[in-house]
């Protein structure tokens, strides 16, 4: 008999069982997804396309050209504004000293080697991996002085894991609880006793969001449980004046707000509070109302005395929050705020904790986040760029770099450390990733 | 920030085909449902830009890919399929028939999971060699000796077993 690979290979696909793709999850993923793509970047967390190639996913087709909205000019934010062109350039053996680099020629590749962030000592997280078929990956601390490598002992997880808190003591990186991307499991190293451990609770509600994490001062971890999930409006987004809808002004998303610790895996609270996005300063938590559409409320708490106040911190009226973080008295607010004739309203908005307006950084295609006890901001517009720096302090605004890596590398620095990326390498096509990146590790010089 | 209408219509048109192709990159039907929602959801982020090239089903196919192989790498086992479709053309041994593609998907099931893509893309498909190599973001020549070492051994296991030659069928050569 003669069997064909063709006939056995369609025989075998032909009679599926009934279809349970649920093309709603898919919207609501990919709107997730968008939305959050810059805010996930900020983080630093994930290894992920962003950029230019990320940034060219949010302007594109048109559509039937209804509801367009009238205005067509970049409204001015309140407050003090700055924008790109009033940056100063900063200079290495002025602004900064450069400690490390390291460059990867091709972050497709599956052995890649990373700059993970770095520790409250000054020690570089180094990542090598995912490595073979089991995804492995191993850590050393790089001392940057010397370039001395201390190897831990492998990591006993296979899934993409995402350091989020660097301490001279221990080491916390977060991973999925699952392989369908939900959940929450912590690996926590303990740098003394130079072992891993698992850390997942069985009182957190397993929807638990890993990019909704933050490890507060007191050493605990708190997480958002998605509690609301915005949508379109009837009638769905209006198209913007480049022909692509427009969901600024979206309803954002809400989280139930819990917290976990990372010694003991059946302490697990909910905080009873109902949260859009949440940050910590050293004596403060702060969150907002609401995150991914319009938020009209900040919220400070007082860690030592639980004394609560609020305000409204006068974003624009189409301001969606997409990147929150806080540092000593000031919140940091990165929003997309609509599109207009003359370009994208992006704006990165410096407050108080008492909801003064500091300072709001504008521009067509930018954000922000908090890294290092600075403000690092990323400009994706054409001709312009690059990372800059923003100092809450000085109120001091400088350039630090003239193009942006296709993905967003490095996670948390301790105060003074600024951890940026540059470009290596050509994009096979206009849509492709440039394949290659520097990472560029300073000391920031106030 | 997108036209949701006509990334909808394309999800609706393209699923099943999408459906058919991760089941057989993967070997079981809930998987492929997992994986299709995954790469819509990709496809669902490039969308804009997809539209203007022109070329969405090439990228989802690309994307569908690409979550196969990085869910492969997530797990050290894979699945062995199959069900059985039991409607055959009269006069066909339905046991045979079954027999054989029981014993082509478990074969598959056992080969390196970029060599099963390339049989996937190459034979069901029906991908170019250059396409092929572009779903899979690797060079022709890699696709092409990663086929061959794919038909290579599913081509013994047939040899080995009573159920006779394997072909490729159609007017692909090996």
């Amino acid at each position: 008999m003669v069997n064909e690979v063709r006939t056995l290979l369609h025989e075998a696909a032909s009679t599926p069982p009934a279809d349970d793709i649920d093309l709603a999850a898919v919207l609501a993923g990919g709107r997730r997804q968008v939305r959050r793509r810059r805010a996930r970047a900020a983080g630093g967390l994930a290894v992920a396309v962003v950029g230019a190639v990320a940034l060219g996913t949010l302007v594109g087709q048109g559509t039937d050209g209804r509801d367009t909205p009238a205005a067509s000019v970049v409204p001015r934010p309140e407050g003090p504004v700055v924008r790109l062109s009033d940056a100063g350039q900063a200079r290495e053996g002025t602004d900064y000293e450069l400690l490390s680099s390291s460059t990867n020629e091709d972050l497709d590749a599956a052995n890649g080697q990373y700059y993970d962030g770095v520790t409250d000592d000054g020690k570089i997280l180094f990542r090598d991996g995912p490595h073979g078929p089991e995804n492995s990956v191993r850590y050393a601390l790089v001392d940057p002085a010397t370039g001395a490598e201390d190897w831990l002992p492998p990591l006993p997880d296979g899934r993409q894991v995402f350091a989020t808190d660097l301490g001279a003591d221990r080491l916390v990186l977060l991973t999925f609880r699952n392989d369908r991307g939900t959940g929450l499991r912590a690996w926590v190293f303990d740098r003394t006793a130079r072992t891993w451990s698992s850390m997942e609770w069985a009182g957190l509600p397993p929807k638990a969001d890993l990019f909704q994490a933050e490890v507060a001062p007191n050493g605990r971890l708190y997480v958002g449980v998605p509690a609301t999930v915005g949508g379109p409006p009837p009638g769905g987004w209006p198209t913007g004046p480049d022909g692509e809808a427009d969901d600024a002004a979206a309803t954002g998303d809400t989280y139930d707000l819990w917290s976990v610790s990372l010694t003991d895996r059946a302490d697990a609270r909910d905080e009873h509070l109902r949260v859009g996005a949440v940050a910590f300063t050293d004596d403060a938590m702060v969150w907002s109302a609401v995150s991914g559409g319009v938020n009209d409320r900040i919220h400070v708490r007082d860690l030592a005395t639980g004394a609560e106040h609020d305000f409204d911190p006068r974003s624009g009226k189409r301001c969606n929050l997409l990147g929150f973080g806080a540092l000593g008295d000031r919140i940091v607010l990165s929003q997309y705020c609509g599109t207009y004739d003359d370009g994208r309203d992006d704006r990165v908005q410096v407050l108080t904790t008492d909801g003064d307006l500091v300072t709001t950084i504008q521009g067509d295609g930018i954000d922000g986040w908090v890294t290092g006890g600075l403000v690092r901001v990323t400009s994706y517009e054409r001709g312009r760029s690059g990372t800059f720096v923003y100092e809450p302090d000085s109120g001091r605004f400088t350039r630090v770099s003239d193009a942006n890596s296709s993905y967003g590398l490095g996670g948390p620095v301790p105060d003074g450390y600024l951890l940026w990326d540059t470009p290596v390498g050509t994009a096979s096509s206009p849509q492709e990733p440039i394949p290659g990146a520097t990472q560029w590790l300073a000391r920031w010089r106030p | 920030m997108r036209d949701e209408d006509e990334f909808v219509a394309f999800a609706q048109g393209a699923r099943d085909r999408l459906r058919r192709t991760a089941y057989l990159l993967c070997g079981d039907w809930d998987r492929a449902a997992d994986h299709v929602q995954d790469a819509l959801i990709r496809v669902y982020v490039a969308w804009p830009r997809l539209t203007r090239a022109g070329r969405e089903y090439a990228y989802a196919r690309k994307a569908l890919v690409s979550v196969v192989l990085d869910h492969a790498r997530r797990r050290s086992s894979s699945e062995l399929p199959v069900e059985a479709d039991v409607q055959r053309p009269d006069g066909v041994d339905v046991a045979e028939l079954v027999s054989a593609r029981e014993t082509l998907l478990q074969v598959m099931a056992g080969l390196p999971p970029r060599q099963r893509a390339c049989v996937v893309l190459r034979y069901f498909d029906d991908l170019s060699v250059a396409d092929t190599a572009r779903a899979l973001g690797c060079s022709e020549g890699t696709v092409k000796s990663q086929t061959a070492r794919a038909l290579d051994r599913l081509r013994s296991m047939f040899e080995d077993s009573s159920l006779g030659e394997l072909t490729l069928g159609g007017a692909r050569t090996w």
